[in-house]
Protein backbone atom coordinates (compact mmCIF):
# COMPACT_ATOMS: atom_id res chain seq x y z
CA UNK A 1 0.00 0.00 0.00
CA UNK A 2 1.12 3.52 -0.83
CA UNK A 3 -0.01 6.42 1.29
CA UNK A 4 0.76 10.13 0.99
CA UNK A 5 0.05 12.10 4.17
CA UNK A 6 -0.37 15.88 3.80
CA UNK A 7 2.67 15.91 1.58
CA UNK A 8 3.92 19.13 -0.05
CA UNK A 9 6.88 19.76 -2.29
CA UNK A 10 8.43 23.14 -3.09
CA UNK A 11 11.08 23.50 -5.81
CA UNK A 12 13.94 25.92 -5.09
CA UNK A 13 12.72 26.49 -1.55
CA UNK A 14 14.50 29.52 0.00
CA UNK A 15 14.91 31.08 -3.44
CA UNK A 16 12.98 34.06 -4.77
CA UNK A 17 11.62 31.84 -7.55
CA UNK A 18 10.36 29.02 -5.29
CA UNK A 19 7.46 27.02 -6.80
CA UNK A 20 5.02 24.97 -4.79
CA UNK A 21 4.54 22.00 -7.11
CA UNK A 22 2.23 19.90 -4.93
CA UNK A 23 0.50 20.85 -1.73
CA UNK A 24 -1.17 18.92 1.07
CA UNK A 25 -1.49 15.69 -0.83
CA UNK A 26 -3.47 13.03 1.01
CA UNK A 27 -3.71 9.95 -1.15
CA UNK A 28 -3.96 6.23 -0.75
CA UNK A 29 -3.11 4.03 -3.70
CA UNK A 30 -4.47 0.51 -3.47
CA UNK A 31 -2.30 -2.53 -3.96
CA UNK A 32 -2.86 -4.60 -7.08
CA UNK A 33 -4.82 -1.97 -8.97
CA UNK A 34 -4.21 0.29 -11.90
CA UNK A 35 -4.36 3.87 -10.73
CA UNK A 36 -4.28 6.65 -13.30
CA UNK A 37 -3.04 10.09 -12.35
CA UNK A 38 -4.38 12.76 -14.66
CA UNK A 39 -4.24 16.54 -14.79
CA UNK A 40 -3.03 19.38 -16.96
CA UNK A 41 0.64 19.94 -17.72
CA UNK A 42 2.29 21.53 -14.70
CA UNK A 43 -0.31 20.20 -12.25
CA UNK A 44 2.37 18.30 -10.34
CA UNK A 45 2.00 14.73 -11.58
CA UNK A 46 5.69 14.12 -12.23
CA UNK A 47 6.64 15.75 -8.94
CA UNK A 48 4.19 13.52 -7.10
CA UNK A 49 5.45 10.26 -8.53
CA UNK A 50 9.14 11.05 -8.11
CA UNK A 51 8.52 10.86 -4.36
CA UNK A 52 7.73 7.17 -4.82
CA UNK A 53 11.40 6.54 -5.48
CA UNK A 54 12.67 9.07 -2.95
CA UNK A 55 14.15 11.06 -5.83
CA UNK A 56 12.43 14.05 -4.29
CA UNK A 57 11.99 14.23 -0.55
CA UNK A 58 8.86 15.91 0.79
CA UNK A 59 9.17 19.51 1.90
CA UNK A 60 6.33 18.77 4.32
CA UNK A 61 4.40 15.67 5.28
CA UNK A 62 5.28 12.07 4.59
CA UNK A 63 4.92 9.11 2.30
CA UNK A 64 4.50 5.52 3.39
CA UNK A 65 5.23 2.70 0.96
CA UNK A 66 4.62 -0.52 2.83
CA UNK A 67 7.49 -0.66 5.34
CA UNK A 68 9.30 2.39 3.94
CA UNK A 69 8.61 5.81 5.39
CA UNK A 70 9.83 8.92 3.60
CA UNK A 71 9.58 12.06 5.65
CA UNK A 72 10.41 15.74 5.37
CA UNK A 73 13.91 16.62 6.57
CA UNK A 74 14.92 13.02 7.02
CA UNK A 75 17.42 11.32 4.81
CA UNK A 76 15.69 8.33 3.30
CA UNK A 77 17.28 5.06 4.27
CA UNK A 78 17.28 1.74 2.50
CA UNK A 79 16.92 3.44 -0.87
CA UNK A 80 17.98 0.36 -2.81
CA UNK A 81 15.23 -1.77 -1.30
CA UNK A 82 12.69 0.96 -2.03
CA UNK A 83 13.80 1.32 -5.63
CA UNK A 84 13.75 -2.42 -6.09
CA UNK A 85 10.17 -2.48 -4.83
CA UNK A 86 8.97 0.53 -6.81
CA UNK A 87 10.07 0.73 -10.45
CA UNK A 88 9.83 4.20 -11.92
CA UNK A 89 9.71 4.75 -15.65
CA UNK A 90 10.38 8.37 -16.48
CA UNK A 91 8.76 10.38 -19.19
CA UNK A 92 10.79 9.99 -22.39
CA UNK A 93 12.63 7.16 -20.71
CA UNK A 94 14.42 6.33 -23.96
CA UNK A 95 17.06 8.91 -23.04
CA UNK A 96 18.41 6.78 -20.22
CA UNK A 97 19.81 4.06 -22.51
CA UNK A 98 23.59 3.96 -22.64
CA UNK A 99 25.04 0.46 -23.01
CA UNK A 100 26.36 -0.87 -26.31
CA UNK A 101 23.57 -3.38 -26.71
CA UNK A 102 19.93 -3.43 -25.74
CA UNK A 103 20.34 -6.66 -23.79
CA UNK A 104 23.18 -5.22 -21.71
CA UNK A 105 21.22 -2.08 -21.07
CA UNK A 106 18.19 -3.96 -19.81
CA UNK A 107 20.43 -6.11 -17.62
CA UNK A 108 22.01 -3.00 -16.07
CA UNK A 109 19.21 -2.52 -13.51
CA UNK A 110 19.07 -6.06 -12.14
CA UNK A 111 22.87 -6.08 -11.89
CA UNK A 112 22.78 -2.90 -9.83
CA UNK A 113 20.35 -4.59 -7.49
CA UNK A 114 22.81 -7.37 -6.86
CA UNK A 115 22.03 -10.08 -9.41
CA UNK A 116 24.88 -11.93 -11.05
CA UNK A 117 25.66 -11.24 -14.70
CA UNK A 118 23.99 -14.50 -15.69
CA UNK A 119 20.80 -13.95 -13.70
CA UNK A 120 20.60 -10.35 -14.87
CA UNK A 121 20.80 -11.44 -18.51
CA UNK A 122 18.07 -13.99 -17.87
CA UNK A 123 15.80 -11.33 -16.34
CA UNK A 124 16.64 -8.98 -19.20
CA UNK A 125 15.59 -11.56 -21.78
CA UNK A 126 12.30 -12.14 -19.96
CA UNK A 127 11.63 -8.42 -19.77
CA UNK A 128 12.43 -7.87 -23.44
CA UNK A 129 10.01 -10.64 -24.30
CA UNK A 130 7.31 -8.94 -22.25
CA UNK A 131 7.73 -5.66 -24.11
CA UNK A 132 7.79 -7.43 -27.46
CA UNK A 133 11.42 -7.10 -28.50
CA UNK A 134 12.68 -10.46 -29.82
CA UNK A 135 16.19 -11.98 -29.92
CA UNK A 136 17.18 -9.97 -32.99
CA UNK A 137 17.23 -6.87 -30.78
CA UNK A 138 19.58 -8.29 -28.13
CA UNK A 139 22.77 -7.22 -29.85
CA UNK A 140 21.55 -4.02 -31.44
CA UNK A 141 22.65 -0.65 -30.13
CA UNK A 142 19.88 1.08 -28.19
CA UNK A 143 20.83 4.27 -29.99
CA UNK A 144 19.93 3.13 -33.47
CA UNK A 145 16.52 1.54 -33.15
CA UNK A 146 13.27 3.49 -33.59
CA UNK A 147 11.87 5.76 -30.89
CA UNK A 148 9.12 3.32 -29.98
CA UNK A 149 11.59 0.46 -29.66
CA UNK A 150 13.87 2.58 -27.49
CA UNK A 151 10.90 3.27 -25.24
CA UNK A 152 10.19 -0.46 -25.00
CA UNK A 153 13.82 -1.19 -24.17
CA UNK A 154 13.77 1.45 -21.45
CA UNK A 155 10.60 0.01 -19.95
CA UNK A 156 12.11 -3.47 -20.12
CA UNK A 157 15.02 -2.01 -18.16
CA UNK A 158 12.66 -1.37 -15.26
CA UNK A 159 10.60 -4.55 -15.65
CA UNK A 160 13.80 -6.61 -15.47
CA UNK A 161 14.22 -5.37 -11.89
CA UNK A 162 10.88 -7.07 -11.14
CA UNK A 163 9.38 -4.31 -9.00
CA UNK A 164 6.08 -4.93 -7.20
CA UNK A 165 4.86 -1.45 -7.98
CA UNK A 166 5.40 0.00 -11.44
CA UNK A 167 5.09 3.74 -11.88
CA UNK A 168 4.99 5.17 -15.39
CA UNK A 169 5.16 8.82 -16.37
CA UNK A 170 3.32 9.33 -19.65
CA UNK A 171 4.59 6.08 -21.17
CA UNK A 172 2.53 6.46 -24.33
CA UNK A 173 3.40 10.08 -25.09
CA UNK A 174 4.76 10.42 -28.60
CA UNK A 175 3.99 6.84 -29.64
CA UNK A 176 1.83 5.99 -32.62
CA UNK A 177 -1.72 4.72 -31.84
CA UNK A 178 -0.76 1.07 -32.31
CA UNK A 179 2.39 1.38 -30.21
CA UNK A 180 0.42 3.18 -27.59
CA UNK A 181 -2.25 0.46 -27.46
CA UNK A 182 0.35 -2.31 -27.25
CA UNK A 183 2.10 -0.46 -24.47
CA UNK A 184 -1.00 0.00 -22.37
CA UNK A 185 -2.05 -3.60 -22.92
CA UNK A 186 1.33 -4.69 -21.62
CA UNK A 187 0.70 -2.83 -18.36
CA UNK A 188 -2.80 -4.25 -18.22
CA UNK A 189 -1.39 -7.78 -18.52
CA UNK A 190 1.30 -7.06 -15.93
CA UNK A 191 -1.47 -6.04 -13.60
CA UNK A 192 -3.86 -8.89 -14.33
CA UNK A 193 -1.38 -11.77 -14.77
CA UNK A 194 1.50 -10.79 -12.52
CA UNK A 195 -0.56 -8.74 -10.03
CA UNK A 196 1.67 -5.72 -10.24
CA UNK A 197 0.39 -2.48 -8.82
CA UNK A 198 0.41 0.04 -11.67
CA UNK A 199 0.50 3.79 -11.22
CA UNK A 200 0.12 5.53 -14.53
CA UNK A 201 0.46 9.20 -15.37
CA UNK A 202 -1.31 9.90 -18.63
CA UNK A 203 -3.11 12.51 -20.69
CA UNK A 204 -5.11 9.94 -22.58
CA UNK A 205 -8.61 9.66 -21.17
CA UNK A 206 -9.43 6.71 -23.44
CA UNK A 207 -6.67 4.76 -21.71
CA UNK A 208 -7.86 5.80 -18.28
CA UNK A 209 -11.44 4.85 -19.03
CA UNK A 210 -10.65 1.53 -20.65
CA UNK A 211 -7.86 0.24 -18.44
CA UNK A 212 -7.64 2.02 -15.08
CA UNK A 213 -9.37 1.02 -11.86
CA UNK A 214 -8.97 4.32 -10.07
CA UNK A 215 -8.44 7.84 -11.28
CA UNK A 216 -6.78 10.68 -9.40
CA UNK A 217 -7.17 14.18 -10.78
CA UNK A 218 -4.55 16.79 -9.95
CA UNK A 219 -4.99 20.49 -10.51
CA UNK A 220 -2.41 23.14 -9.61
CA UNK A 221 -0.75 20.80 -7.16
CA UNK A 222 -3.91 19.69 -5.38
CA UNK A 223 -5.91 16.49 -5.64
CA UNK A 224 -9.37 17.59 -6.64
CA UNK A 225 -10.93 14.21 -7.37
CA UNK A 226 -10.27 10.56 -6.64
CA UNK A 227 -12.76 8.06 -7.90
CA UNK A 228 -13.36 4.66 -9.44
CA UNK A 229 -12.43 5.24 -13.10
CA UNK A 230 -15.63 4.08 -14.81
CA UNK A 231 -17.81 5.98 -12.34
CA UNK A 232 -15.69 9.09 -12.81
CA UNK A 233 -16.33 9.19 -16.54
CA UNK A 234 -20.02 8.25 -16.28
CA UNK A 235 -20.59 11.35 -14.18
CA UNK A 236 -20.86 13.76 -17.09
CA UNK A 237 -21.95 16.65 -14.91
CA UNK A 238 -18.71 16.27 -12.97
CA UNK A 239 -16.70 16.06 -16.21
CA UNK A 240 -18.23 19.32 -17.37
CA UNK A 241 -17.50 20.98 -14.06
CA UNK A 242 -13.88 19.84 -14.15
CA UNK A 243 -13.49 20.51 -17.87
CA UNK A 244 -12.46 16.93 -18.67
CA UNK A 245 -12.59 15.55 -22.19
CA UNK A 246 -15.00 12.61 -22.48
CA UNK A 247 -13.86 9.22 -23.76
CA UNK A 248 -15.49 8.52 -27.14
CA UNK A 249 -17.82 5.82 -25.91
CA UNK A 250 -19.18 8.13 -23.19
CA UNK A 251 -19.71 10.90 -25.72
CA UNK A 252 -21.49 8.44 -28.02
CA UNK A 253 -23.73 7.17 -25.25
CA UNK A 254 -24.55 10.71 -24.27
CA UNK A 255 -25.48 11.64 -27.82
CA UNK A 256 -27.64 8.52 -28.25
CA UNK A 257 -29.36 9.04 -24.92
CA UNK A 258 -30.18 12.59 -25.96
CA UNK A 259 -31.93 11.12 -29.00
CA UNK A 260 -34.12 9.01 -26.79
CA UNK A 261 -32.06 5.88 -26.07
CA UNK A 262 -31.55 4.88 -22.45
CA UNK A 263 -28.13 3.29 -22.35
CA UNK A 264 -27.02 2.57 -18.81
CA UNK A 265 -23.73 2.86 -16.94
CA UNK A 266 -22.91 -0.79 -17.56
CA UNK A 267 -22.12 -0.15 -21.22
CA UNK A 268 -18.37 0.45 -21.42
CA UNK A 269 -17.32 -0.47 -24.94
CA UNK A 270 -18.43 -0.73 -28.53
CA UNK A 271 -19.09 -4.44 -27.93
CA UNK A 272 -21.32 -3.66 -24.96
CA UNK A 273 -23.14 -1.14 -27.08
CA UNK A 274 -23.67 -3.64 -29.90
CA UNK A 275 -25.05 -6.12 -27.38
CA UNK A 276 -27.37 -3.47 -26.03
CA UNK A 277 -28.50 -2.65 -29.56
CA UNK A 278 -29.30 -6.27 -30.33
CA UNK A 279 -31.41 -6.49 -27.20
CA UNK A 280 -33.21 -3.18 -27.54
CA UNK A 281 -32.70 -2.34 -31.21
CA UNK B 1 19.16 20.34 -6.87
CA UNK B 2 19.31 24.12 -6.95
CA UNK B 3 22.71 24.33 -5.33
CA UNK B 4 24.79 23.69 -8.41
CA UNK B 5 24.01 26.96 -10.10
CA UNK B 6 25.62 29.38 -7.70
CA UNK B 7 26.01 32.19 -10.21
CA UNK B 8 22.48 31.96 -11.56
CA UNK B 9 20.71 35.19 -12.43
CA UNK B 10 18.22 36.23 -9.77
CA UNK B 11 15.61 38.69 -11.00
CA UNK B 12 15.36 41.53 -8.51
CA UNK B 13 14.77 45.23 -8.82
CA UNK B 14 17.92 46.89 -7.50
CA UNK B 15 20.21 49.66 -8.75
CA UNK B 16 22.87 47.04 -9.50
CA UNK B 17 20.48 45.04 -11.66
CA UNK B 18 19.58 48.21 -13.53
CA UNK B 19 23.18 48.98 -14.54
CA UNK B 20 24.17 48.71 -18.17
CA UNK B 21 25.82 45.32 -18.78
CA UNK B 22 28.71 46.97 -20.63
CA UNK B 23 29.43 49.18 -17.63
CA UNK B 24 29.32 46.15 -15.37
CA UNK B 25 31.68 44.12 -17.54
CA UNK B 26 34.12 47.02 -17.91
CA UNK B 27 34.02 47.77 -14.18
CA UNK B 28 34.64 44.12 -13.47
CA UNK B 29 37.68 44.06 -15.77
CA UNK B 30 39.08 47.21 -14.18
CA UNK B 31 38.65 45.83 -10.66
CA UNK B 32 40.12 42.47 -11.71
CA UNK B 33 43.24 44.29 -12.87
CA UNK B 34 43.28 46.19 -9.55
CA UNK B 35 43.08 42.90 -7.66
CA UNK B 36 46.19 41.67 -9.39
CA UNK B 37 48.29 44.64 -8.32
CA UNK B 38 50.45 43.93 -5.28
CA UNK B 39 48.65 46.51 -3.18
CA UNK B 40 48.91 44.74 0.15
CA UNK B 41 46.30 43.98 2.76
CA UNK B 42 45.03 47.52 3.03
CA UNK B 43 44.22 47.50 -0.66
CA UNK B 44 42.37 44.19 -0.47
CA UNK B 45 40.42 45.39 2.54
CA UNK B 46 39.40 48.40 0.51
CA UNK B 47 38.32 46.35 -2.53
CA UNK B 48 36.53 43.91 -0.25
CA UNK B 49 34.51 46.74 1.29
CA UNK B 50 33.67 48.15 -2.15
CA UNK B 51 32.43 44.77 -3.38
CA UNK B 52 30.56 44.29 -0.10
CA UNK B 53 28.66 47.51 -0.72
CA UNK B 54 27.74 46.37 -4.22
CA UNK B 55 26.57 43.01 -2.84
CA UNK B 56 24.38 44.74 -0.28
CA UNK B 57 22.96 47.08 -2.92
CA UNK B 58 22.23 44.08 -5.15
CA UNK B 59 20.34 42.41 -2.28
CA UNK B 60 22.38 39.24 -2.60
CA UNK B 61 22.56 37.21 0.57
CA UNK B 62 26.13 36.66 1.79
CA UNK B 63 25.11 33.05 2.35
CA UNK B 64 24.81 32.66 -1.42
CA UNK B 65 28.28 34.13 -1.97
CA UNK B 66 29.72 31.76 0.62
CA UNK B 67 28.19 28.91 -1.30
CA UNK B 68 30.08 30.06 -4.37
CA UNK B 69 33.33 29.68 -2.43
CA UNK B 70 32.71 26.07 -1.56
CA UNK B 71 33.90 24.48 -4.83
CA UNK B 72 37.16 26.44 -4.41
CA UNK B 73 37.94 24.88 -1.04
CA UNK B 74 39.81 21.95 -2.48
CA UNK B 75 41.91 24.16 -4.72
CA UNK B 76 42.81 26.42 -1.82
CA UNK B 77 43.99 23.53 0.34
CA UNK B 78 46.00 22.25 -2.59
CA UNK B 79 47.60 25.67 -3.04
CA UNK B 80 48.44 25.84 0.63
CA UNK B 81 50.18 22.48 0.54
CA UNK B 82 52.17 23.36 -2.59
CA UNK B 83 53.24 26.67 -1.11
CA UNK B 84 54.25 25.15 2.20
CA UNK B 85 56.39 22.66 0.34
CA UNK B 86 57.99 25.10 -2.06
CA UNK B 87 58.34 28.51 -0.40
CA UNK B 88 61.48 28.62 1.70
CA UNK B 89 61.64 32.26 2.71
CA UNK B 90 60.72 34.43 5.66
CA UNK B 91 60.78 33.56 9.32
CA UNK B 92 60.50 29.95 10.33
CA UNK B 93 57.14 29.19 11.93
CA UNK B 94 57.40 25.49 12.56
CA UNK B 95 60.29 23.11 12.31
CA UNK B 96 59.94 19.42 12.95
CA UNK B 97 60.93 15.97 11.86
CA UNK B 98 58.71 13.44 10.14
CA UNK B 99 60.27 10.03 9.66
CA UNK B 100 63.68 11.56 9.53
CA UNK B 101 62.72 14.24 7.03
CA UNK B 102 63.31 17.78 8.09
CA UNK B 103 60.11 19.72 7.72
CA UNK B 104 59.91 23.48 8.01
CA UNK B 105 57.03 25.87 7.48
CA UNK B 106 58.00 29.43 6.67
CA UNK B 107 55.87 32.47 7.36
CA UNK B 108 55.98 33.54 3.72
CA UNK B 109 54.41 30.29 2.60
CA UNK B 110 51.36 31.03 4.68
CA UNK B 111 51.26 34.68 3.63
CA UNK B 112 51.65 33.93 -0.06
CA UNK B 113 48.85 31.42 0.08
CA UNK B 114 46.58 33.80 1.92
CA UNK B 115 47.37 36.42 -0.69
CA UNK B 116 46.35 34.16 -3.55
CA UNK B 117 43.27 32.96 -1.70
CA UNK B 118 42.09 36.47 -0.97
CA UNK B 119 42.57 37.41 -4.61
CA UNK B 120 40.66 34.37 -5.76
CA UNK B 121 37.84 35.04 -3.32
CA UNK B 122 37.55 38.64 -4.46
CA UNK B 123 37.46 37.49 -8.08
CA UNK B 124 34.76 34.94 -7.37
CA UNK B 125 32.76 37.57 -5.52
CA UNK B 126 32.90 39.98 -8.43
CA UNK B 127 32.03 37.48 -11.11
CA UNK B 128 29.24 36.02 -8.99
CA UNK B 129 27.75 39.46 -8.47
CA UNK B 130 27.97 40.12 -12.20
CA UNK B 131 26.22 36.91 -13.25
CA UNK B 132 23.64 37.07 -10.47
CA UNK B 133 22.53 40.57 -11.34
CA UNK B 134 22.75 40.50 -15.14
CA UNK B 135 20.47 38.55 -17.44
CA UNK B 136 22.58 36.13 -19.52
CA UNK B 137 21.22 37.69 -22.70
CA UNK B 138 22.22 41.18 -21.53
CA UNK B 139 25.61 39.86 -20.65
CA UNK B 140 26.24 38.57 -24.15
CA UNK B 141 24.76 41.68 -25.68
CA UNK B 142 27.20 43.68 -23.58
CA UNK B 143 30.10 41.49 -24.71
CA UNK B 144 29.04 41.88 -28.32
CA UNK B 145 28.89 45.67 -28.01
CA UNK B 146 32.28 45.78 -26.31
CA UNK B 147 33.87 43.53 -28.93
CA UNK B 148 32.42 45.37 -31.91
CA UNK B 149 35.32 47.89 -32.19
CA UNK B 150 37.70 44.93 -32.51
CA UNK B 151 35.96 43.83 -35.69
CA UNK B 152 38.54 45.88 -37.58
CA UNK B 153 41.18 43.39 -36.48
CA UNK B 154 38.85 40.53 -37.51
CA UNK B 155 37.55 39.58 -34.08
CA UNK B 156 34.25 37.82 -34.89
CA UNK B 157 32.28 39.78 -32.29
CA UNK B 158 28.86 38.57 -33.32
CA UNK B 159 29.87 34.93 -33.60
CA UNK B 160 31.52 34.99 -30.20
CA UNK B 161 28.45 36.58 -28.66
CA UNK B 162 26.17 34.06 -30.37
CA UNK B 163 28.28 31.16 -29.13
CA UNK B 164 28.23 32.51 -25.60
CA UNK B 165 24.48 33.10 -25.63
CA UNK B 166 23.80 29.62 -26.96
CA UNK B 167 26.08 28.12 -24.33
CA UNK B 168 24.41 30.17 -21.60
CA UNK B 169 20.99 29.33 -22.91
CA UNK B 170 21.73 25.63 -22.72
CA UNK B 171 23.33 25.49 -19.29
CA UNK B 172 19.99 25.24 -17.47
CA UNK B 173 18.74 22.76 -20.06
CA UNK B 174 21.78 20.58 -19.61
CA UNK B 175 21.55 20.77 -15.83
CA UNK B 176 17.90 19.77 -16.04
CA UNK B 177 18.77 16.97 -18.42
CA UNK B 178 21.55 15.80 -16.10
CA UNK B 179 19.14 15.71 -13.17
CA UNK B 180 16.61 13.79 -15.18
CA UNK B 181 19.07 11.19 -16.38
CA UNK B 182 20.61 10.89 -12.91
CA UNK B 183 17.17 10.28 -11.44
CA UNK B 184 16.33 7.75 -14.12
CA UNK B 185 19.55 5.85 -13.41
CA UNK B 186 18.99 6.06 -9.66
CA UNK B 187 15.68 4.33 -10.28
CA UNK B 188 17.68 1.59 -11.96
CA UNK B 189 19.70 1.15 -8.80
CA UNK B 190 22.67 3.39 -9.57
CA UNK B 191 24.19 4.98 -6.49
CA UNK B 192 25.91 8.24 -7.39
CA UNK B 193 27.13 8.94 -3.88
CA UNK B 194 28.67 5.76 -2.58
CA UNK B 195 30.19 2.61 -3.90
CA UNK B 196 33.43 1.07 -5.06
CA UNK B 197 35.52 2.74 -7.74
CA UNK B 198 34.25 0.38 -10.44
CA UNK B 199 30.65 1.18 -9.44
CA UNK B 200 31.43 4.87 -9.46
CA UNK B 201 32.81 4.61 -12.98
CA UNK B 202 29.81 2.69 -14.21
CA UNK B 203 27.56 5.31 -12.57
CA UNK B 204 29.34 8.15 -14.36
CA UNK B 205 29.22 6.32 -17.70
CA UNK B 206 25.48 5.77 -17.29
CA UNK B 207 25.14 9.52 -16.92
CA UNK B 208 27.64 10.81 -19.46
CA UNK B 209 26.68 8.68 -22.46
CA UNK B 210 22.98 9.63 -22.50
CA UNK B 211 23.91 13.22 -21.73
CA UNK B 212 26.19 13.37 -24.75
CA UNK B 213 23.67 11.81 -27.05
CA UNK B 214 20.93 14.17 -25.86
CA UNK B 215 23.21 17.21 -26.17
CA UNK B 216 24.31 16.29 -29.68
CA UNK B 217 20.71 15.80 -30.64
CA UNK B 218 19.78 19.19 -29.15
CA UNK B 219 22.65 20.85 -31.01
CA UNK B 220 21.55 19.29 -34.25
CA UNK B 221 17.95 20.41 -33.77
CA UNK B 222 19.05 23.93 -32.90
CA UNK B 223 21.31 24.17 -35.93
CA UNK B 224 18.45 23.05 -38.15
CA UNK B 225 16.03 25.50 -36.57
CA UNK B 226 18.49 28.34 -37.04
CA UNK B 227 19.15 27.45 -40.65
CA UNK B 228 15.44 27.10 -41.35
CA UNK B 229 15.03 30.68 -40.20
CA UNK B 230 17.77 31.85 -42.50
CA UNK B 231 20.46 32.46 -39.91
CA UNK B 232 23.86 33.24 -41.35
CA UNK B 233 26.60 34.30 -38.96
CA UNK B 234 27.91 37.03 -41.22
CA UNK B 235 24.49 38.40 -42.15
CA UNK B 236 23.77 42.07 -41.50
CA UNK B 237 21.18 42.50 -38.80
CA UNK B 238 19.59 45.20 -36.73
CA UNK B 239 19.06 45.00 -33.00
CA UNK B 240 15.81 44.77 -31.14
CA UNK B 241 17.38 45.82 -27.86
CA UNK B 242 19.80 48.71 -27.75
CA UNK B 243 21.95 49.56 -24.78
CA UNK B 244 22.20 53.06 -23.37
CA UNK B 245 24.51 54.34 -20.66
CA UNK B 246 22.90 56.17 -17.75
CA UNK B 247 24.36 58.30 -14.96
CA UNK B 248 24.63 55.34 -12.57
CA UNK B 249 26.87 53.56 -15.09
CA UNK B 250 29.27 56.49 -14.99
CA UNK B 251 29.24 56.31 -11.17
CA UNK B 252 30.10 52.60 -11.34
CA UNK B 253 32.91 53.06 -13.84
CA UNK B 254 34.22 56.05 -11.93
CA UNK B 255 34.25 53.96 -8.76
CA UNK B 256 36.06 51.12 -10.48
CA UNK B 257 38.69 53.43 -11.93
CA UNK B 258 39.13 55.13 -8.54
CA UNK B 259 39.82 51.69 -7.02
CA UNK B 260 42.35 50.93 -9.73
CA UNK B 261 44.13 54.27 -9.22
CA UNK B 262 44.23 53.71 -5.48
CA UNK B 263 45.70 50.26 -5.90
CA UNK B 264 48.34 51.64 -8.24
CA UNK B 265 49.25 54.25 -5.64
CA UNK B 266 49.31 51.66 -2.86
CA UNK B 267 51.38 49.28 -4.91
CA UNK B 268 53.91 51.50 -6.60
CA UNK B 269 53.96 54.94 -5.02
CA UNK B 270 53.71 54.42 -1.28
N1 LIG C 1 13.06 21.05 -11.56
C1 LIG C 1 12.13 21.98 -11.33
N2 LIG C 1 12.47 23.18 -10.81
C2 LIG C 1 11.54 24.13 -10.56
N3 LIG C 1 10.23 23.98 -10.78
C3 LIG C 1 9.82 22.80 -11.30
C4 LIG C 1 10.73 21.74 -11.60
N4 LIG C 1 10.03 20.69 -12.10
C5 LIG C 1 8.75 21.08 -12.11
N5 LIG C 1 8.60 22.35 -11.63
C6 LIG C 1 7.34 23.09 -11.47
O1 LIG C 1 6.48 22.34 -10.64
C7 LIG C 1 5.17 22.33 -11.15
C8 LIG C 1 4.71 20.90 -11.38
O2 LIG C 1 5.48 20.33 -12.41
P1 LIG C 1 5.37 18.80 -12.83
O3 LIG C 1 5.38 17.97 -11.60
O4 LIG C 1 6.42 18.54 -13.83
O5 LIG C 1 3.94 18.75 -13.51
P2 LIG C 1 3.32 17.73 -14.56
O6 LIG C 1 4.15 16.49 -14.55
O7 LIG C 1 1.92 17.51 -14.09
O8 LIG C 1 3.34 18.41 -15.88
C9 LIG C 1 5.19 23.17 -12.40
O9 LIG C 1 4.73 24.46 -12.05
C10 LIG C 1 6.63 23.20 -12.81
O10 LIG C 1 6.94 24.40 -13.44
MG1 LIG D 1 5.21 15.62 -16.14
Amino acid sequence: MVKFESLSYIYAKDMPYATTAIEDIDLEIAKGKITAIIGKTGSGKSTLIQHLNALLLPTKGKLVIEDHVIEADKKATDLKALRKKVGLVFQFSEYQLFEETILKDVAFGPKNFGLSEEEAIKKAKEALKLVGLDETYYTRSPLDVSGGQKRRAAIAGILAIEPEIIVLDEPTAGLDPRGSKEMIELFYRLNKDLHKTIILVTHDNEIVYNYADEVVLLDKGHIIEKKEAKAFFEDTALLDELDILRPQIIALKEALNKKGASIGDDVHSIDDLAKYWRQHG
Amino acid sequence: MDKIVFGKYIPLDTPIHALDPRAKILAMLVVLVAIFLPAGWLGYLFIGIAIGIVIILAKIKFKVILRAFKPMMFMMIFLLVINILSVKEGTVLVDFDIFGHDFTIYADAIFDTLYIIVRLLLMIMITTVLTMTTKPLDLTLGIEYLLTPFKVIHVPAHEIAMMISIALRFIPTIIEETMRIMNAQKSRGVDFEEGKLSEKISAIVSLIVPLFSVSLQRADELANAMEARGYAPDGKRTRYRRLKYAFRDIVLLGGAIAILVMMIILAFVI
